[in-house]
This record gives structure tokens, sequence and C-alpha cells, in this order.
């Protein structure tokens, strides 16, 4: 009796694990679906647009013709100053958390601290690096102003994936280290920090690309509606591809006549977010395979 | 005459890890050019006392010792005494090979070079006598450049071992080194100890192991030295019974 039990309950379990399967199915490819048919949108939007002119040259006529070359610089020079900032910054909390500090209060408090400024929404950091470095430092609408608070909106993750990859150095790199007679900080910079770095800079370029599509940040401090100059000193402001497309959207003179432009400036941006991260996951898997631990 | 030979010795030590005590009251003299081996079921403390030899339960929050060890008549437990000095006197080597993700010529001169040896001549020098030392000179000295991590268990370990020569320590610890390694490598380690001609210490969990390579053995049990003596007794003679259960297999 318990035998045919057997055999009715697996024929049970099959058609449950099939159904099972079924959905998960669908919902990956639903998934797919609506990232595909977005890149499909601004592919057919946008794609007009884009040529050499566009890439290389200044906006002309009331931003209708002409290019988008000086919101390029400007989002490249911005998201790699917001780089310079939180690399040190992240990077040095991340060896703190992860080598020197002993579980307690002070460890759980900054840990909290980091994890909630993950969630902050990023106009909020907008507002505080226009009333700190645009007001009170007196930096002005500016790339450096821009730079710093791009930089303290990606400080969290920066520092949460450098900590990550410290701690999966394995423990025995530092025995060894410290055994052979080098001080904690000489088995940290000479053994863990090499053998972790690659991670520590993926996680860094990852959120890299986050700040390069941010919009609201550096509309407060950093962004200009036009402007001709080249972004040749840090106190200049610069035009940025995100507010670049917010500004023809919604406040611009032609907002139709300028649809095209918009869309092309979209998928510029999308490339170059994109083109980061799949150049910060090629270094992954080319590092992962070099390595045995 | 006899103080001479002592290299290591340590007096009422008593461990403790937090308000656990993992040893009680060791004491214990170990003789320099003999391999002592360290024998003992799961969790008795062997590896505690090993590390207490090179200070390297300073980096365990809450670990407090008391009693005094001597390394060669110097009190290493003395305020006055610097734990980096007495690492580089007393070289380790782990259960698990770990070779730094670095080429094995820059694991070896790793230690030499935290000492200022900068010199490439020097340097060369002191890898291949390193090498040579911990028997892996003829297999490795074409591809010194390359990573550490390419190479076999046994060559890895045996990477280490060198790594901890170069410094030309007065005292090798060794715990498990074989426990990761197949029965060849395992051969080539043991080997190497057996002729090495320096003062180890080494934990192991493999009785035939201690017979096969030590002079003297010391059995510990939840924290006591039970017996310590000449290993040819120690496994044929046995003084305690605790001892003659554990070797005869009739323990727990
Ligand atoms: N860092 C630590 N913190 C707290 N307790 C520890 C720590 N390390 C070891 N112990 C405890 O101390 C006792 C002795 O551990 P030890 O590692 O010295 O044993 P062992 O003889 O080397 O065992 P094994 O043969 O399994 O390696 C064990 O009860 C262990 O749980
Ligand atoms: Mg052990």
């Amino acid at each position: 009796m318990l035998e045919a039990r057997k055999g009715h309950t697996r024929q049970n379990r099959r058609r449950r694990e099939r159904a099972v399967l079924l959905f998960i199915r669908l919902t990956a490819v639903l998934a797919l679906a609506v990232m595909a048919s977005i890149l499909l949108y601004l592919l057919i939007n946008g794609l007009p647009a884009i040529n050499l002119a566009f890439l290389t040259e200044f906006p002309r006529d009331s931003m209708q013709k002409g290019g988008v070359l000086p919101a390029i610089l400007g989002t490249v020079v911005l998201a790699l100053g917001a780089l310079l900032t939180a690399i040190p910054l992240g990077f040095g909390a991340a060896v703190y958390l992860a080598e020197y500090a002993r579980p307690g209060v002070l460890v759980s408090f900054i840990r909290l601290g980091v994890s909630n400024l993950a969630g902050v929404p990023s106009v909020v950091f907008g507002l505080f690096g226009l009333s700190l470095f645009v007001t009170t430092f007196g930096f002005g609408r500016s790339i450096l102003s821009g730079s710093l608070t791009l930089g303290l909106l990606i400080l969290p993750t920066v520092t949460a994936s450098a900590e990550e990859a410290l701690r999966q150095t394995p423990q025995s790199f530092r025995e060894a280290a410290l055994a052979l007679g080098a001080s904690r900080w000489q088995a940290i910079r000479q053994v863990v920090l090499p053998a972790a770095l690659p991670g520590m800079l993926t996680g860094s370029i990852l959120a890299l690309g986050r700040a390069a599509g941010e919009t609201a940040p550096i509309m407060f401090t950093a962004a200009a509606a036009y402007t001709l100059a080249p972004p040749d000193s840090i106190f200049r402001e610069v035009m940025a591809l995100s507010t670049h497309i917010y500004n023809l959207a919604t406040n611009s003179t032609h907002i139709e006549e300028t649809r095209p432009q918009q869309f092309g400036a979209a998928l510029v941006l999308l490339v170059l977010v994109l083109g980061l991260s799949m150049f910060a996951i090629v270094i992954r898997a080319k590092l992962r395979r070099g390595r045995k631990w | 005459m006899v103080e001479d030979s002592v290299i290591i010795s340590a007096r009422n030590v008593d461990f403790y890890y937090g308000d656990f005590q993992a040893l009680k009251n060791i004491n214990i003299d170990i003789l320099r050019d003999e391999v002592t081996a360290m024998i003992g079921p799961s969790g008795c403390g062997k590896s505690t006392f090993l590390k207490l030899l090179n200070r390297m339960n300073d980096f365990v929050p809450g670990a407090r010792l008391s009693g005094e060890i001597f390394i060669g008549g110097e009190s290493i437990y003395a305020p006055e005494a610097d734990p980096v000095v007495i690492r580089r006197r007393v070289g380790m080597v782990f259960q698990r090979p770990n070779p730094f993700a670095k080429s094995i010529y820059d694991n070896i001169c790793y230690g030499p070079r935290l000492v200022g040896v900068k010199k490439p001549k020097e340097l060369d020098e002191l890898t291949e006598k390193a090498l040579r030392a911990a028997a892996l000179w003829e297999e490795v000295k074409d591809k010194l450049g390359k990573s550490a991590l390419e190479l076999s268990g046994g060559q890895q370990q045996r990477v280490c071992i060198a790594r901890a020569l170069a410094l030309e320590p007065d005292i090798l610890l060794m715990d498990e080194p074989t426990s990761a390694l197949d029965p060849i490598a395992t051969a080539k380690v043991e080997e190497w100890i057996k002729d090495s001609g320096l003062s180890i210490v080494i934990v192991t969990h493999n009785m035939q192991q201690a017979a096969r390579i030590s002079d003297k053995t010391a059995y510990f049990f939840l924290g006591e030295l039970i017996e310590f003596g000449p290993t040819k007794e120690l496994f044929t003679r046995p003084k305690e019974v605790k001892t003659e259960n554990y070797i005869t297999g009739r323990f727990g």
C-alpha cells in the first residue's frame, strides 16, 4: 500500500516541479522582455539622431542642431571626479571595518550609517551638496561640487563592496604575513590589499555607472543648461547627459523639435553606463580565472 | 650543559580564550635540533600551544596567558620582548598551504624584504638557498616568476616552508603541515623534516607520522600535557594510562 503511495507522490511532485519551472521561466522571459522593449524603444527613437557630428559637436540653434559633446565630456569628468572622491574615503573605511575594527557599538553604528546612506534618495544628496559645497564652502556650481556630491552618493556602495572584497581574501594570507614578522599594516598593504584590489575596484566601477546616470545631485551642484566653455577647471559648470535630457524634455523652447536629440542623448548615456558595467564585469571575470580562493 | 641544549621551555603556562581555559599548567623543555611532535585528540590545545611559541595568539581578542615561555633563554612574554622579532626567529608553517598570490620568488623574499634586504643578488642567493633547503629548487628553478598559486599542493606547502626558512629561523613550528596533502607530497615533506636538522615542533593528528619523524613526542589531553618523552618510548612503553588509551585507539 505504501508502495502505491510512493508512486503517487512522485507523480504529484513531478507535476508541481514542472509548474514551478514554468512559472520561473515565464517571469524570466517577462523581465527580459521589459528590458528589451526599453532598449528597442530607445534605439528606434535615438539611433536616427546619432552620427559623428552628434558625438563630436556642440549644440546649436537652441539645441535643435549640433551634438552633445560637452554633455558627454561633463558626464565623464563628473563620474571620474566622483570616483576620486569616493575611493580614498571608501577604501579607507573598508580597511578599517574589515581589518581593524573589533565588533562593538562603534562598528555597528558605522555599518548602520553606511547602509542607511545607501538608501537616501539622490535628490537629498543634491540638496546637501548644494548647501555644503556650493554655498558653505563657496565652490559654486562646479565640477568640484558635483564630483564631491556624486562621490558621497556612491560612497556607501564603494565602501560596502570594498569591505566585501577584503573579507573574501583568505585569513591565511594575513596569518602568513604576520607569522613572518610583518606588522598589521604591512600585512594589509603588501599582501591583503594587492589580493583584494581588483575586487574593490570592480565594485567601484559598478558604482560609477550609477553616478554617471544620476540627474538630481548634479542639477543642484554642477550642471549648466548650456555652456560653450570646455571643462578646463574644476570650478567650472559643465553640461551633463542626464541633465541635458531633462532640460530638453522639460524646459527648452523646442521640446517637440528636440525629441530626437533627447533620445539620442539617452542612448549615449545608456551605452556609457552599460559600457562601464560591462568593463567591470569583464575584468572581474578575468581576475576570477587567475586565482584560486 | 643540559641547559644549553634546551631551546624552548614553558613554565607553569595557563592560557585562556576569554573564560575558557585552553591550556593548564604546561611545563615542557624542548631540545635544540630535535623534531618534537605534539599529538592528542581534537581540541586538546595543540595548536594553541604552538601559536604561543611565536605569539600568534596576540591577535586573538580576549586571550590571556600566565606563566612564562623561554626561547633561547629569553622570556618571550616579558614586557620588553618584541613579538615581531620573535616571529622572525620562530618560523611557522600552517595546516593548509598559504602562499601569497605572488610569484614564487616574491613569496620567498617576503620575509627577507621585511627585514630590509634589498640587493637583488642577495635576494637571489637567499631564494635559492631556501628553496634548496625545502627540497623544491630543482622543481621550480625555471619558473620562479610564476604565481605560487599555480603549483601543486605539495609544492605550495614546500614554498611555505622555504618562505619561513628564508628568514633563517632558529625554530620552525608546523601545524599539521601535511593534512591537506596527498601521500606522495606528504612523504616529501616528511622526508624534508627528518633530514632538515632544524629544531622543529610539529603538531600532527597522525600517530604514524609522529612515530616516523619525531625524536620526542608530547601527548596533550583536554589542555593538559599528559606525557612527554622520547618518541619510541612513548609509543612502546607509555607511562600514563591516558596515553596508552590514545595510542592504542581505545580513546573515546
Ligand atoms: N580563537 C579562539 N577563541 C576561543 N576558543 C578557541 C580559539 N581557538 C581555539 N579555541 C578553543 O581552544 C581549545 C583548543 O583549541 P586548539 O585549536 O588548540 O585545539 P587543537 O588541539 O589544535 O585541535 P585540532 O586537532 O582540532 O586542531 C578548543 O576547545 C577550541 O575550541
Ligand atoms: Mg589544531
